[in-house]
């Protein structure tokens, strides 16, 4: 599993402005596995993408290579 | 060959790939992104090494070809079947791996990549499955009259089907509804 975290986080790193901001971990709750990717403030434009477009493709990407049933969330952090 | 002169033949093809090209929808290609044969080298080599790891993260097989084709980057991975999960139904995962491609590649480029990436060679071998669909419901259109609506798909897949639909007299084809529902209607010319 930290196989599909390493995998996110390298699409995700070579995306943004600040590739050593990013994590990401897998956390699970009542509801099920979630891989939380964590970035920079300013890199959540880009992480998002118009529409949410960048985001659907990260989890499309994820779904494909045996994530399918794993969510996957930009977290929106203030620091 | 000059320089130049093989820019200026990129920039041909570049505009008459734009006219006809369906993609342009989502790519947004406003003018041209790849101008010189360097940048599309160099997207190749950006792409090339993004996708690498990818595959050694994912410990897939698959050796990564570079090619630059009528004035855009091609990056073609061959290899063993995980490449499959990479392609995904319809190609859904390999449309959304070439668009974090293409973002990856803008990421330290700087301009806007029209790169394309085949996998399994997915693309080559539904390109000809589609440009039969578009021939044969283009004669199916002409016989009956009646306009024929395809299936939805993607942005590529349309654009191969309105060019067999192009080689056919008579009928003419265009797409309708929104993404992810947008689907090639075709019908006989009035």
């Amino acid at each position: 599993m930290s196989l599909l975290a390493d995998a996110l986080e390298h699409l995700v790193r070579g995306i943004v402005d600040n590739p050593d901001d990013v994590r990401v971990t897998l956390v699970t709750t009542r509801r099920g596995r979630t891989l939380e990717v964590h970035v920079h403030p300013d890199d959540l434009g880009k992480v998002i993408g118009r529409g949410g477009r960048t985001a659907t493709a990260l989890r499309t990407v994820m779904a494909g290579i045996g994530g399918r049933g794993v969510r996957v969330d930009v977290v929106d952090t203030d620091r | 060959m000059s320089e130049t002169l093989q820019a200026a033949e990129t920039d041909v093809e570049d505009a008459v790939e734009d006219a006809a090209d369906d993609t342009t929808e989502d790519t947004g290609a406003r003018g041209r992104s790849g101008s010189s044969e360097d940048l599309l080298v160099q997207e190749g080599d950006i792409a090339g090494d993004y996708l690498e790891r990818l595959l050694d993260l994912l410990d897939y097989d698959g050796d990564i070809d570079l090619d630059v084709e009528a004035g855009r980057a091609i990056v073609s991975i061959d290899g063993g079947e995980d490449l499959d999960k990479l392609v995904g139904q319809r190609g859904t995962v390999l449309e959304s791996l070439q668009e974090l491609t293409r973002l990856a590649v803008q990421q330290e480029t700087g301009v806007r990549s029209r790169l394309m990436l085949d996998i399994a060679q997915w693309r080559a071998g539904r390109r000809a499955e589609l440009a039969d669909l578009g021939r044969a419901s283009a004669e199916k259109a002409l016989s009956s009259g009646e306009r024929v609506r395809l299936h939805p798909m993607t942005p590529f897949e349309r654009k191969v089907v309105h060019d067999a639909v192009a080689t056919v007299d008579g009928v003419q084809s265009e797409s309708e509804g929104e993404e992810p529902q947008r689907r090639v209607v075709i019908f006989a010319r009035a």
